[in-house]
């Protein structure tokens, strides 16, 4: 909490609350001490930090919030010995390799843990000298009720409190936090052999905490200490007990800290030498004591006798928690999580300070929770025995089977594809693809191409289906010059159109129309972009309502592209929504006939979103529907009562591909990989599942209505992080295709799935929609509440299977001449 | 029995694309205008609290997209609607032309349980362009909404805020009465349940 600071103020002793301590009152001069109790019996708190939990259980709901605190003992034993620390401390503090005579030091100090919930009025007084500037010196001693003292773990009484003497530590293990996946932690062992519970630092709720990392950032415009890494609540601990006793920092674990070490312990634990996994583990679970030669006395029988009956319920869910924890490790340190995962993970930093990064830590903090939840949840919320427990840290797989198996096992290169490695898929004298599409694609899918060269404009032709992947550069050449034929052809067919005025009334009422309409939206089309933004030329129509302010020759050239589109699938016509599908397009290739059939490409998968009769729509939402009930019931119930199951919510961005939701740039990115088609021709409702479940609490907890949904799901414009968006749209989809798979392969039995026991109760019967449903509709419903045993097996709706296909649903001509609402070719 | 409750006013606002619905919305709750709105897609809304007659009332207003062919998924906000605002240009004669079938499909989608007397108001928006290019004057809209039964008219500017304001007033007060006169009849319920569903069976197209 403070600085060793005290050499700055000769005058005032390094810690004023321990030297004056064993004064009087009066003596105190300054200083007037705060008693507790009315019989002035009490201890003295030095420090405070709050917002420290034990985890009793991997779920946030069990977590108790509590204080971590050094306290002095008063007593003549420790008088003489808080005199001397005093002048030992400050010496010690900077020249900590003077190891000998510090024991005694500690032996009046507790370190403590207790839970807020039963510290009465003591609480008060643990938040002032929490916050009390630690720089300055105290003016005041603070006195409050001694907690019991123990020396071993299980003998402390209930809620997990502990108050065990400084001496009596022989080391801390720190963890520091990780963020998004588990808060900075520490476990205190004993000499006795034991160790207390992990207490873990809850650092964005800790007042003290967010105090000194804004002074740091004050002072240093960075709140990470020296030595790297953000400041944390663990560091805190450390500066303390740095003042009363020697830490030095394990060679073997640098994770643990001892607590004033002997000479063998010393020479265990602080030589270089490479510590063996038993010796680790046994330093991690406080058993270094049981190690030949590293400690003088054996464990007393009591204590032997508690360490065989330790088995008890409190402990074994601390064991869980510590379990929890090394799987994230576990996790953490993966080879196969994706780089920008680990990076995420391992800069903790960065997200602290850059909002930006806020959602992805959240969105991993919540999805890290909700998976612990569901293992808890799927073992019926049986306390966990021993043998569980064991079981689970052997298969290194346990709760986060789920993370593990659908997200982390992607394939480590997530590196943009450049434009050197595109050149390098092709053989270099005929220009044809030497890996497989699929290979190519998968590439794409998880890396994305290159923002810094422009191998998206060769690439996003192949995406497009504008080149054949097995083409020959010669082919493309031809072809392209083909296409640009065309492409003059169809423009000058609507030029021709509108300035001979040909064909019918109707027709030419179409077209007039669909010019102003293509107008005005191609002037309001991401104008932010600076490629559109300008109006540096005059307007070519003087009758354009924005004839006034101007246009660009990118604008121009959009218009044109629409209208050519237009002249190309006059059954269909533009419709609202497809300058947003263009302006990508175009701002990649900037040649018009280029950018046009590319956009013709992408025009033939999106055509279904814009027929007059809105069917391709309607099938979309309804499949997201069935894919909400199939994943996440408990959230489609809830829509269901919010009358939100029409999933009109996501009208905006499945119409346009997320294009106003997310920033320019990172819709280049996210486009490229749906083209790819690597998992579904349909990811697109991945991703909208997958921004779905990352407010699925949020929803549940707060919205109350339609509007409310429509509002907040509107709302998340601009705030969804992609990168982590994509990651668990394909751990959707991989739970989705196991889900699918085990499903069909159980098909015949009678027995419930056990895939299907995830899924909680159906939602009440509702108004039956009419169509689609009819399969969904026995596929669990009937389900009683008891238990799954009863139920007729689930079916997989047409909607859902089509989802596994990555074939790219495209629209008969004919459907789009019945349904287009164009005037017809 | 009015005063029981936090009242809602749900207003829709329609109108061919590009008219500035979006804009005469943002004006009036927002007190901004940009000329880069983009087009809007699906539906959204905002919401104003305001005193009408003393009362304090929240408008919801709604704004939906202007192409015509995305109204089929947006009938599901019409219903239980106050008010209806039809927007066109002044500048623009095909907008002015197609007040009368926005007005017939509200109310077929929406239908209210006495359509003669639903509340609309129109509104002849962008009247700060120049006198030149103004295509409907404002004797021939006024003669419209006569022939509809008096409908209230206004023309607005929502770049510049001409007119929005009291626009928006009238339209409060006229939404206000409506969900009155709605509080009395029992039979008809406070809100139905929406299902975009429903309307597979009758769509023909």
């Amino acid at each position: 909490m403070a600085s060793a600071s005290c050499d700055a103020r000769p005058a005032s002793p390094p810690s004023p609350s321990a030297s004056f301590y064993a004064l009087s009152d009066d003596e105190e001069g300054d200083y007037s001490t705060i008693r507790h109790a009315r019989s002035g019996k009490g201890v003295k708190l030095l420090y405070a930090k709050s917002k420290v939990y034990v985890h009793p259980s991997p779920s946030a709901k069990d977590n108790i919030s509590g204080y971590i605190a050094i306290l002095e003992q008063k007593g003549p034993a420790s008088t003489d010995a808080a005199r001397r620390r005093a002048s030992a401390a400050s010496s010690s503090s900077r020249t900590s390799k003077d190891a000998t005579s510090s024991r005694s030091d500690s032996e009046g100090l507790l370190v403590a843990w207790l839970p807020e919930s039963g510290m009465g009025e003591a609480k008060e007084i643990y938040a002032k000298v929490e916050l009390a500037d630690a720089d300055e010196p105290r003016k005041q001693s603070y006195l409050v009720p001694p907690p019991p003292v123990t020396t071993t773990h299980s003998s402390s009484v209930g809620a997990y409190a502990f108050a065990v003497p400084l001496s009596e530590i022989y080391s801390i293990a720190f963890r520091v936090p990780n963020s998004g996946w588990w808060h900075g932690s520490i476990v205190i062992n004993t000499r006795a052999g034991d160790s207390f519970p992990a207490l873990f630092f809850h650092d964005p709720e800790c007042q003290s905490t967010t105090n000194e990392r804004k002074k740091l950032q004050r002072e240093s415009f960075s709140i990470s200490k020296d030595g790297g890494g953000v400041y944390w609540g663990g560091d805190a601990i450390l500066t303390w007990l740095k003042r009363y006793a020697v830490i030095e920092r394990s060679h073997m674990d640098p994770s643990v800290y001892l607590v004033d070490p002997n000479e063998e312990d010393k020479k265990a634990f602080l030589s270089g030498a490479k510590p063996t996994p038993e010796q680790l583990r046994n330093v991690l679970e406080g058993k270094h004591k049981d190690e030949p030669g590293q400690k003088k006395d054996g464990p007393d029988p009591l204590t032997k006798a508690l360490r065989e009956a330790r088995w008890t319920v409190l402990e074994k869910l601390s064991q869980v928690t510590t379990f929890t924890r090394r799987t994230a490790q576990a996790v953490a340190e993966n080879k196969n999580l994706p780089p920008q995962v680990r990076r995420l993970m391992q800069s903790p930093q960065v997200q602290t300070v850059s909002d930006e990064f806020d959602s992805a830590r959240l969105y991993l903090a919540r999805w890290a929770m909700s998976i612990a939840e569901q293992a808890e949840k799927e073992k019926s919320q049986r306390i966990w025995t021993a043998q569980e427990i064991l079981e689970m840290e052997e298969s290194e797989l346990g709760s986060f089977e789920i993370l593990d198996t659908e997200s982390l096992s992607m394939v480590d290169r997530r590196k943009p594809v450049t434009e050197k490695e595109w050149k390098g898929f092709f053989n270099s004298r005929t220009g044809r693809l030497e890996k497989t599409p699929d290979e190519v694609k998968e590439r794409i899918f998880h890396g994305g191409l290159s923002k810094d060269d422009d191998v998206r404009k060769e690439a996003w032709l192949f995406l497009l289906g504008v080149y054949e992947w097995d083409s020959t550069a010669d082919e493309r050449n031809a072809k392209m010059r083909s296409l640009r034929d065309e492409y003059i052809r169809l423009k000058g067919a609507w030029w021709e159109r509108l300035v001979d005025e040909t064909g019918t009334l109707q027709e030419r009422e179409w077209w007039k129309e669909q010019r102003m309409r293509i107008e005005k939206d191609v002037h309001r089309t991401d104008r932010h972009i600076p490629l559109f933004a300008g109006e540096d030329i005059a307007h070519p129509d003087p009758d354009s309502p924005f004839a006034d302010a101007g246009t660009n020759v990118h604008l121009e050239q959009m218009k044109d592209l629409l209208l050519t589109y237009n002249e190309h699938n006059r059954d269909l016509g533009y419709v609202q929504g497809m300058s947003d599908l263009l302006a990508p397009i175009y701002a990649i290739e900037q040649d018009d006939a280029v950018a046009f059939w590319g956009f013709v490409g992408f025009m033939e998968r999106m055509e279904r979103n814009f027929l007059r009769d809105q069917s391709g729509m309607r099938l979309q939402l309804l499949t997201l529907d069935h894919l909400c009930r199939f994943l996440d019931p408990k959230l489609y119930d809830h829509l269901q009562k919010l009358d939100s199951t029409n999933f009109f919510f996501f009208f905006r961005m499945l119409l346009v591909w997320f294009k106003r939701e997310f920033e320019f740039n990172d819709i280049l990115r996210l486009w490229e990989g749906l083209w790819t088609d690597y998992y579904s021709a349909n990811f697109h409702l991945f991703i909208a599942m997958a921004i779905l479940e990352k407010h699925r609490d949020v929803i549940m907890e707060h919205l109350k209505g339609f509007d409310e949904v429509l509002k907040y799901v509107n709302e998340l414009s601009g705030t969804i992080d992609l990168q982590s968006t994509i990651v668990r749209a394909e751990a959707l989809y991989r739970r989705f295709q196991r889900m699918v798979e085990a499903i069909d392969k159980k098909g015949n039995f009678p027995k419930v799935p056990a895939v299907r026991q995830r899924l909680p109760q159906p939602p009440p019967a509702g108004p039956t929609p009419a169509t689609g449903r009819a399969s969904a509709s026995a596929s669990g419903r009937e389900r009683t509440p008891q238990e799954g045993a009863t139920s007729s097996e689930p079916v997989i709706s047409p909607e859902l299977r089509a989802l596994l296909s990555r074939e790219v649903p495209k629209l008969e001509k004919r459907e789009v001449r019945e349904h287009g609402g164009g005037v017809g070719s | 029995m009015s005063s029981r409750k936090k009242i809602l006013l749900k207003v829709i606002i329609l109108g061919d694309s590009g008219v500035g619905k979006t804009s005469l919305m943002n004006q009036y709750v927002n007190k901004k205008f940009s000329a880069s709105y983009k087009a809007t897609i699906g539906a959204d809304f905002l919401t104003k609290e305001v005193l009408v007659d003393d009362r304090l009332v929240t408008m919801q207003l709604w704004d939906t997209a202007g192409q015509e062919r995305f109204q089929s998924l947006g009938v599901a906000f019409y219903r239980g609607a106050d008010c209806c605002v039809l927007v066109y240009d002044v500048n623009n004669s095909k907008s002015f032309d197609t007040l009368d079938s926005w007005r017939d499909e509200f109310l077929i989608q929406a239908s209210p349980m006495d359509p003669e007397s639903f509340p609309f108001v129109v509104l002849g928006n962008k009247v700060d362009v120049e006198e030149s290019k103004r295509m409907i004057s404002s004797k021939r809209a006024q003669a419209f909404c006569q022939a509809k039964g008096g409908i209230p008219y206004f023309e607005t500017s929502a770049k510049q805020a001409v007119n929005v304001e009291q626009a928006f007033e009238v339209i409060a007060r006229n939404a206000l009465a409506q969900e009155e006169s709605q509080d009395f009849n029992p039979d008809f319920p406070e809100t139905i349940p929406i299902n975009m569903n429903e309307s597979n069976e009758g769509c023909a197209c």
